[in-house]
């Protein structure tokens, strides 16, 4: 037998039995009665006295009982519980799935909730080595809660109220389940025990019990012993309809035209008819009725194939927005019925042409569908504050021709001839007479461009540093190279073009259009607006006294600070839906966190789960108590105490 | 014997005439036949001149010739001497409880103590016998002493209904007033609980001797044969404010019940051991029938 609450019994206990020892001896205050003569009555009381030595006892049978029955209640308080589990004491890891799928509700509240009830039944069965307990074998538990990262709930302790506080604790998430992680710090809590786990307990090894519906992605990187893991399958249903893709895009040639494609997966095995519903931020654009067919399940190959269905819809907005696809039906599983989309505006390219004159430079650029050129001289473009230039982002793409600037501020950069200082790009000297030896013609800014003929009397010798992407080689030295640095894009070509033949190849101009198409899509490139669950929200380029506040889709506002590199990381996308960044100057930023994982929203639970090689069957009962309450038996017994005090009481008053 | 109408209204509050009419066949019985002062309705164990003949004895020189029995000298030519029984009168002293105590009980003692003395007043009255009627608590409280005849009905009566149990109780010295103020021979009833604390064996011990016949009457409640408390109680002795504190139980009540027995069979052992006659009595019972019934039986009347 063991207690749960040994001292809430014991303080109750200090309190209450002086109370009442007190309360039985304070003197009564007794009725009077005349009688003739207390003569007979005192030799009566002494003859009792002295005739009877248990009389005292017996006159006290009521405070006896009494305090029998008191003793009774608080030991029920104590929580004294009837393990009928045996051996020695052991060490579990509770591993409970909080990813996107145990979100569905087919287990009444949800199977989160359904997984933290298991989990605490498993933690109340749990054996507690307390100094009142017979054995000094104690059972020891942490606690890893894990989506696509985990996160140690609680790490080992015997303490039955904390752990349960701890599972409580657990947050639903959005994420995608991942064993892998969750294991290895399973395991490196286990290996180095200290604190509390000692004696026999920290020799053995700890035992995993997963809390999951077995819809992990990892499952086959994880090599686990026998026995090692214990899987308690959470979940009934397999009915769900979710998103499992989406795409919004503008198109090229007509900007504000948007094309939207969607895609629906019905992992039931029956067809459904579904109504899927086109938002922009909150005014419904369409809503368009689409039948998913039913999964496909083949026994013999274990493949498994949901029904799906895409649809696509096409409209005009000019303007920047938030795309919402939303089926309208109610399933059992809530985060992969909608998806989001962030929608830029149109824009066309503002492009600085700094040069000393490049007339054939200046007219290739022309030609391509940018929306300003502005020349600018190399004095001109070294007496520009930088700060300014970087905050006001007047142009997507600087193009310097044969010019190294004094300072770089972070832009987006096409540079003809000697490289910038400052972006690890080193130029020792010049080679001559280079022709081009290979080239990536799948690169998009190589693309459609012939580059078999060119050749360059003079250019300069680059060395570059590992991570600069080459594009095109010329015999003795690069030709052409790709680099970021300090928040900038830098195309390098390492020679003048008026050195070179390329101005009268038709591919100059391709390349030309090439490259602003290329470096104008990295205005954007270091924005990523649409994340997965668990991908950080990153912004660049903020001042460093900012403040950016991002508001999460339930309405929570967390403030984020930029670190000394002026980049700001929000970590917390744990949730589907859209995030807002507000800074304190410029527009709000955008940025859709969508589940689009079949893996999550295939949400059939899994009878066995198989890891590298070993299967493990869920267990076929649910977790059990071990451990026998005994409070409802003390109760019952302090019961039949009052009424055994009562009836004594009335047995002396009838005399 | 005449029937005796009730003398007072006030006697006829404390006797039912129908009791009464009773009492008139009944005298009091001496165990002893004792010596009167004078010349009364009884026998005396002196022979004197009386009509009763009771013996012949041998004339011896200084005899009375008139008693000398000519009949039998004439047959025998011897002188015999006749020898008669003389009546005397009895002298009956009543000592009656009247401390605190005996007004408590359901009935009341005091109630049955009265009526008893009032009984037996009755019949030694009509009877002639010299009677004293003495109320006692912490000594003598009232005293009525020397009635004979009817006459004294009414102050009978009007004593023992006008006196309230009130006081302490000292019996011994209540016994040696009574004691120094008694003449004669003949039979002293004493009616009270006995529940003393100091003690009766002293206070007895001066009532009985040579010349008096001891009843002893002892009174108790109900309420004091079986006491029905309950509960945590603070007993108050009525008479000194004494108390004692009990808690009733089954144990308590059997110590009391076992105690007070005790008591009264050393009562009677006391009283039977020196010639004494100890008659228990219930207050819930009648007095009818106790004076009717057993007191006729054990010879106190007749």
């Amino acid at each position: 037998m063991e207690f749960l609450t040994p001292l809430v019994g014991l303080y109750a206990a200090a309190a209450a039995v002086p109370l009442l020892l007190l309360l039985y001896f304070l003197k009564l205050k007794r009725r009077e009665a005349l009688v003739s003569s207390t003569l007979l009555w005192k030799r009566a009381v002494r003859d009792l006295q002295v005739n009877a030595p248990f009389q005292r006892l017996r006159r006290n049978l009521l405070l006896l009982l009494q305090l029998l029955a008191l003793v009774v209640v608080l030991l029920a308080l104590a929580g004294p519980v009837l393990s009928l589990r045996r051996g020695p004491g052991q060490r579990y890891v509770l591993l409970i799935d909080r990813s996107a799928s145990m979100n569905a509700t087919d287990v009444e509240p949800t199977r989160l909730d359904a997984a933290k009830r298991q989990a605490k039944i498993f933690v109340e069965s749990m054996r507690t080595g307390s100094a009142l307990s017979w054995r000094d074998q104690s059972d020891h538990a942490m606690v890893i809660a894990f989506d696509q990262r985990a996160g140690v709930a609680c790490s080992f302790t015997s303490d039955k109220r904390q752990l349960a506080a701890r599972i409580d604790a657990i947050e639903p998430g959005d994420g995608v389940s991942k064993l892998g992680e969750a294991v290895v710090v399973a395991r490196a809590f286990a290996q180095s025990s200290g604190g509390e786990a000692s004696g026999t307990s920290g020799e053995k090894a700890a035992r995993l019990v997963l809390f999951s519906d077995g819809r992990i992605a990892d499952l086959e990187g994880i090599v686990l012993g026998d026995d090692e893991l214990v899987y308690q399958r959470i979940g009934r249903s397999q009915d769900n309809v979710g998103i499992t893709a989406m795409n919004a895009r503008r198109s090229y040639e007509q900007p504000q035209e948007v094309e939207v494609f969607a895609s629906l997966a019905n992992f039931a095995s029956e067809p459904v008819t579904r109504d899927v519903q086109l938002a922009i931020g909150p005014n419904v654009h369409a809503v368009r009725s689409v039948t998913v067919p039913g999964c496909e399940t083949q026994t013999d190959a274990d493949t498994f194939r949901p029904g799906q269905a895409t649809l696509s819809f096409s409209l005009f907005h000019s303007e920047a927005g938030v795309l919402e696809v939303h089926q309208l039906g109610t399933d059992a599983l809530a985060c992969d019925d909608a998806a989001w989309s962030i929608l830029d505006p149109p824009r066309r390219l503002s492009v600085l042409l700094v040069t000393q004159g490049n007339s054939v430079l200046e007219s290739a650029l022309k030609a391509c569908p940018i929306a300003r050129l502005d020349p600018c001289t190399p004095a001109g473009f070294d007496a520009l504050d930088p700060a300014a230039f970087a905050a006001r982002q007047k142009y997507d793409v600087v193009v310097l021709d044969n010019h190294v600037p004094g300072h770089l501020p972070p832009c987006r950069y096409l540079v003809f001839g000697a490289p910038p200082q400052g972006i690890d790009v080193n130029s020792p000297g010049e080679v001559e007479n280079q022709l081009i030896v290979d080239w990536r013609s799948q690169h998009p800014v190589l693309q459609y461009v012939d580059m078999t003929n060119l050749f360059a009397a003079r250019s300069h010798r680059l060395l570059l540093p590992r991570d600069a992407e080459l594009l095109a080689e010329f015999n003795g030295s690069p030709a052409l190279a790709l680099l970021r640095r300090h928040g900038g894009t830098y195309l390098i070509a390492g020679f003048d073009i008026l050195q070179s033949n390329w101005p009268f190849e038709p591919g100059f101009v391709l390349f030309c259009y090439n490259a602003l198409s290329f470096l104008g899509a990295q205005v954007d490139h270091d924005q990523r607006h649409e994340l997965a669950v668990g991908e950080p929200i990153t912004i660049e380029n903020v001042p460093r006294d900012a403040v950016v506040t991002v508001i999460c889709p339930g309405g929570r506002e967390v403030d984020v600070r930029p670190d000394p590199s002026g980049t700001v990381r929000f970590p917390g996308t744990y949730d589907v839906g859209v995030y807002t960044a507000r800074a304190s100057q410029g527009p709000p930023r955008f940025y859709a966190v969508n589940l689009l994982e079949p893996q999550e929203s295939r949400i059939e639970p899994k009878d066995e789960i198989e890891f590298a090689g070993l299967p493990v069957a869920a267990q076929e009962q649910g977790v059990q108590q071990a451990n026998v309450p005994l409070w409802p038996l003390l109760v019952l017994l302090a019961l039949m105490l009052v009424c055994a005090e009562w009836f004594a009481y009335n047995l002396k008053s009838r005399i | 014997m005449a029937i005796a109408k009730p003398t007072t209204r006030k006697l006829s509050d404390l006797l039912d005439p129908k009791f009464m009419a009773r009492l008139d066949s009944l005298d009091l019985l001496s165990r002893k036949i004792l010596q009167g002062k004078l010349q009364g309705e009884r026998r005396s164990k002196r022979r004197g001149q009386s009509v009763e003949f009771a013996d012949h004895r041998p004339y011896v020189v200084g005899d009375d010739l008139r008693f000398v029995d000519w009949n039998v000298y004439g047959r025998l030519d011897q002188l015999f001497l006749k020898l008669f029984l003389e009546e005397q009168d009895l002298t009956v002293h009543i000592l009656v409880d009247s401390s605190a105590s005996m007004g408590l009980g359901e009935p009341a003692k005091r109630l049955f103590a009265k009526r008893l003395t009032a009984a037996l007043g009755y019949v030694s009255l009509v009877n002639n016998n010299r009677l004293t009627i003495s109320l006692f608590a912490d000594g003598l409280r009232a005293q009525l002493p020397h009635m004979r005849g009817r006459n004294y009905l009414s102050q009978m009566a009007e004593m023992l209904l006008t006196t309230d149990c009130e006081g302490l109780s000292d019996f011994e010295k209540a016994c040696r007033d009574a004691t120094a103020s008694r003449i004669g021979r003949g039979v002293t009833i004493v009616v009270s609980d006995f529940l003393f604390k100091q003690g009766y064996e002293a206070a007895l011990r001066r009532l009985i001797g040579a010349r008096y016949d001891l009843y002893v009457i002892q009174v108790l409640s109900p309420q004091e044969i079986s006491p029905e408390l309950t509960g945590d109680l603070k007993l108050l002795d009525v008479e000194d404010a004494d108390t004692a504190e009990i808690t009733v139980s089954a144990a308590l009540i059997k110590y009391y019940k076992r105690n007070l027995a005790a008591w009264c069979d050393e009562l009677r052992s006391f009283c039977t051991n020196r010639g004494a006659v100890c008659v228990q009595a219930n207050s819930a019972d009648s007095v009818e029938s106790l004076v009717l019934n057993y007191l006729r039986r054990i010879h106190l009347l007749r």
